[in-house]
């Protein structure tokens, strides 16, 4: 995408998610009903959502001929979900997973 | 004299937040650093930063960018991420409502997931209205100054971090380590297994299309696989009263 494609695309994306943010502040009362009916499709979004942006690029890279699996990226995903059980911050276990492929690397090629 | 109590609450809510930040930084320096390995410019970096306001949507966007997704997959994506604003702004309508427009407006813009949580605190819910507007300024404006502070910041270092560090493998780690802290149950480890395999399986389909269909599974999952166990949507999920 070109830069103008860029800018209009996160004019667009940055539009919506304002209107998201604004829905219920501008017509209050009016979408409570949709909102308890929605409730459960709210609630299951978020890992629905992460799983299909995370396992993905974690299980396989990009090559020229197609995917290929990554085993050193899949370990140091497991390493990500070992940290993340005992530490609230992002930091440890993006810091961890990323230790662990630079190691593996080095170490394997 | 009561100015000044809105004063006060306005600066407990920016001090409430500070701890946060440390969750913060590491995000912002992600999303600046890969900005710049996508090689996108500042001012279109900031420029985003700025419309999203809204760092896993724009981690998203990114990653999607990357893998040359289609315009509307993406738009779809980030409304998709930020439906979970819908709550929040209902959580604050009463508040905010009858505000008069000038106010209610930028109000809706800095609403955000740490001011969210901090806000809805119960002892805030028993201050009066003034007080938790000014305790929620407060929280959403240190939230905003030190999101935008953190992104210039990854900008920064961004340019200095050489191809070799694979950068662009943070994206999908601060992903997996969001996961982890969404997943409190097993309906919704269910579904986040579903989904996974669903967006491995559907790789190959156009414009990323999988990625949204994978959602769309996991969700589909989550909601049919209570009903199949003979047991309420609520009860699986541990909300007896909802």
């Amino acid at each position: 995408m070109n830069d103008l494609t860029l800018w209009g695309l996160f004019f667009v994306c940055g539009l919506s998610t304002y209107l998201i943010r604004l829905s219920f502040i501008q017509l209050h009362g009016k979408l409570g009903p949709l909102l308890a009916k929605c409730q459960p499709v709210l609630l299951l979004l978020p890992p629905a959502i992460l799983a299909a942006l995370c396992i993905p690029p974690i299980v396989f890279s990009k090559q020229n001929d197609g995917l290929q699996v990554e085993l050193a990226q899949i370990l140091a995903g497991c390493v990500a979900i070992v940290l993340a059980n005992y530490f609230k911050s992002l930091l440890w276990p993006i810091l961890g997973g990323m230790t662990f492929l630079w190691g593996y690397r080095w170490l394997i090629g | 004299m009561q100015t000044r109590d809105y004063r006060s609450q306005f600066w407990q809510g920016v001090r409430d937040l500070m701890p946060l930040v440390s969750g913060v930084l590491p995000f912002g320096l992600i999303v600046g650093a890969n900005g710049v390995a996508l090689d996108m410019s500042p001012e279109l970096i900031m420029g985003m930063t700025v419309l999203f306001f809204a760092g896993s949507a724009q981690l998203a966007a990114m990653q999607l960018i990357q893998e040359n997704a289609a315009f509307v997959v993406i738009v779809l994506t980030t409304i998709v991420i930020n439906l979970r604003f819908a709550i929040y702004s209902a959580t604050f309508a009463p508040l905010f409502y009858p505000l008069k427009k000038r106010y209610r407006l930028p109000f809706a813009y800095i609403l955000s997931d740490q001011a969210y949580g901090l806000c809805i605190a119960p002892d805030q819910q028993q201050r009066s209205d003034a007080e938790r507007i000014s305790y929620y300024l407060g929280t959403a404006v240190a939230l905003l100054v030190s999101w935008v502070l953190s992104v210039i910041l990854g900008i920064a270092v961004g340019a200095s971090i050489p191809p070799e560090w694979m950068l662009g493998f943070t994206i999908p780690l601060a992903f997996l380590a969001m996961l982890m802290s969404t997943i409190t149950n097993r309906l919704l480890l269910i579904v986040a297994i579903v989904s996974g395999l669903a967006a491995i399986f559907m790789q190959g389909l156009p414009y990323n299309l999988g990625f949204i269909l994978a959602i769309v599974t996991g969700v589909i999952a989550g909601l049919v696989l209570p009903r199949l166990a003979g047991r309420s949507f609520n009860s699986v999920m541990g909300r007896p009263h909802e």
